[in-house]
């Protein structure tokens, strides 16, 4: 069996008759960036809260590291850093402050807060009362606590919210070097595929509470992988011609298309029909990009 | 574990007026008595002078079980602030912590607090009673430390529900309008059941078998925080 850090079986979480979450089969493998997408209101965040125990499912069971999250929480929760939704943090007191009401509950050397306060980039501000912050550096804040125990697997719901293009490509970097450097997993949620695609190993999208597909961001690509469209002179009878010779073909409007073809098949295809006297006017290929399938997937459409 | 919530809670409340309410309740109860005293000092020391420190005493006690009602009410909700303000209970409550400890911390904090406030009673009323030139030597030290001490405990109800409700409730709009309506009635509830807990910090100081309402008061409290205990530990943190 393959070793998952995170591991939900039937995961549901009813409100008030209606489910938010329902029947969720996450499987998340160790060392690995796990993308968990879905549209705004898709059940994102309730399953994260279900998976830090801040909530308690309706049905279904959290494993972590392969232990139940329900009988193990609080050693659990030791190996775990996150940062839920929009950042915490105590206006009043200074970035070190923060950090340092944390470590005094989970017990780490106070070295962790400089180190972590580096990491994210916020050495020079960390003096400062966090009210005067941006919403960008309360963003890094917030990964610095989650980073604060050493954590072997982190979770992080949109965690670039509000950041801008170079702070959300400084913290793609930095999410990035974690399965790397420290052999930590990350689960990052995000309602933007474009987002996680460059460094997430795995996606997991979600529709309306219910896991949709789950599968590495290769497949996911495969799956995007276009397909061959030929524009000929008499397209009808070019489809028959296609498909007496066993080759699946679809008219779309005027254009031929193939799916999943590859390169032999297509110059097969190309060569009968010239030496049936069709003229080829085109052989263009359709790349549906990542975002289009994400969309479609969301949408209810399933995939292609 | 509760030691490393509190020590967390410690660092959380500086700057949040916690302290600086803890100093002045108590400041303000014994200014009070001064100016009592001040306006009409002749006249009250003619009255008073079979007993000047017992009659001292009476007139802070009139006031002492409504302090302790508002000031567990606006601690409990200063505290529960902390956490609500910027939305702090998911992160808190995602560490590796029992929450029952965070709770029985909060209570603790306050607990802490409350008794500064009645050490600073205790010590006003001496120096006051020392100013207004009381008899040095018949200085009842002992009722002089069980004027706030004693009702505190008996108030221990009071502050589990309240840091209860201020915990539970984001809006502090209920818990607060809870507590100050509790605080009020107390002044006038003295005639009733001694049953009524709010009846209860008075009687622990006043009156026939005190110990039992100071008794009562930390059973009580003990229960209440219990149930909220098991109440915080279950509930879903939005």
């Amino acid at each position: 069996m393959k070793d998952y850090v995170i591991e939900t079986k039937q995961l549901s979480k009813k409100y008030k008759g209606r489910y938010a979450v329902a029947n969720l089969n996450l499987k998340i493998a160790r060392g690995d960036i796990y993308g968990f997408l879905g549209p705004n209101g898709a059940g994102k965040t309730t399953t994260i809260r279900m998976l830090l125990g801040l909530i308690k499912p309706s049905a279904g069971s959290v494993h972590l590291f392969g232990k139940s999250l329900d009988k193990h929480r609080l050693e659990l929760l030791r190996k775990v850093g996150s940062l839920v939704e929009y950042p915490s943090y105590y206006g009043h007191l200074t970035a070190v402050d923060n950090l340092e009401a944390i470590r005094r509950i989970i017990d780490v050397p106070k070295s962790r807060i400089a180190e972590t306060l580096e990491i994210v980039g916020l050495t020079r501000d960390a003096r400062r009362s966090v009210k005067g912050y941006s919403l960008g550096m309360k963003q890094r804040l917030g990964i610095a606590s989650a980073l604060l125990g050493n954590p072997e697997l982190l979770i992080l719901d949109e965690p670039t919210n509000g950041l801008d293009p170079a702070g959300i490509l400084e913290i793609r970097e930095l999410i990035k070097e974690m399965p790397k450097q420290h052999g930590i997993t990350v689960l990052i949620s995000s309602h933007l595929l474009s987002e996680v695609e460059q460094m997430a190993g795995t996606v997991g999208i979600i529709r309306q509470g219910e896991l949709v597909f789950q599968d590495t961001i290769h497949n996911l690509r495969k799956q995007a992988e276009g397909s061959m469209s030929l524009v000929v002179s008499d397209p009808a009878a070019a489809v028959q011609k296609l498909l007496s010779h066993g080759q699946r073909a679809i008219l779309a409007n005027t254009a031929i298309e193939l799916e999943n073809v590859n390169d032999e098949t297509i110059a097969g295809c190309v060569k009968l029909l010239v030496e049936h006297h069709h003229s080829i006017y085109r052989v263009e290929e359709k790349r549906k990009s990542l975002e289009e399938l994400f969309l479609h997937i969301t949408e209810g459409g399933g995939l292609a | 574990m509760i030691g490393r919530a509190m020590r967390a809670d410690w660092l959380k409340i500086r700057r949040k007026g916690l302290w600086l309410l803890a100093i002045i309740a108590p400041v303000g109860l014994i200014a009070m008595q001064a100016l009592n005293y001040g306006l009409r000092y002749d006249y009250l020391m003619e009255q008073y002078a079979h007993d000047p420190w017992g009659e001292l005493l009476k007139n802070i006690l009139l006031f002492v079980p409504i302090s302790l009602f508002l000031g567990a009410t606006l601690i409990s909700s200063l505290l529960a602030n902390i956490e609500h303000h910027m939305s702090s209970w998911k992160q808190l409550l995602a560490l590796p912590i029992s929450r029952t400890a965070v709770l029985t911390a909060k209570f603790l904090i306050s607990l802490i607090l409350l008794s500064f406030s009645c050490l600073l009673l205790s010590i006003g009323t001496l120096a006051l009673g020392a100013a207004l030139k009381l008899p040095l030597d018949s200085i009842p030290y002992g009722d002089i430390l069980r004027i706030g001490f004693v009702p505190l405990l008996a108030s221990l109800p009071m502050l589990a529900l309240s840091l209860w409700l201020c915990m539970t409730y984001k809006n502090q709009t209920l818990p607060v309008t809870f507590g100050v309506v509790i605080a009020i009635m107390s002044m006038f509830t003295m005639t009733l059941s001694e049953y009524l807990p709010i009846n209860w910090p008075l009687f622990s100081y006043y009156g026939p078998q005190q110990e039992l309402f100071a008794g009562a008061g930390i059973a009580c409290g003990i229960l209440i925080l219990l149930l909220g205990a098991i109440h915080f530990a279950r509930k879903d943190v939005g």
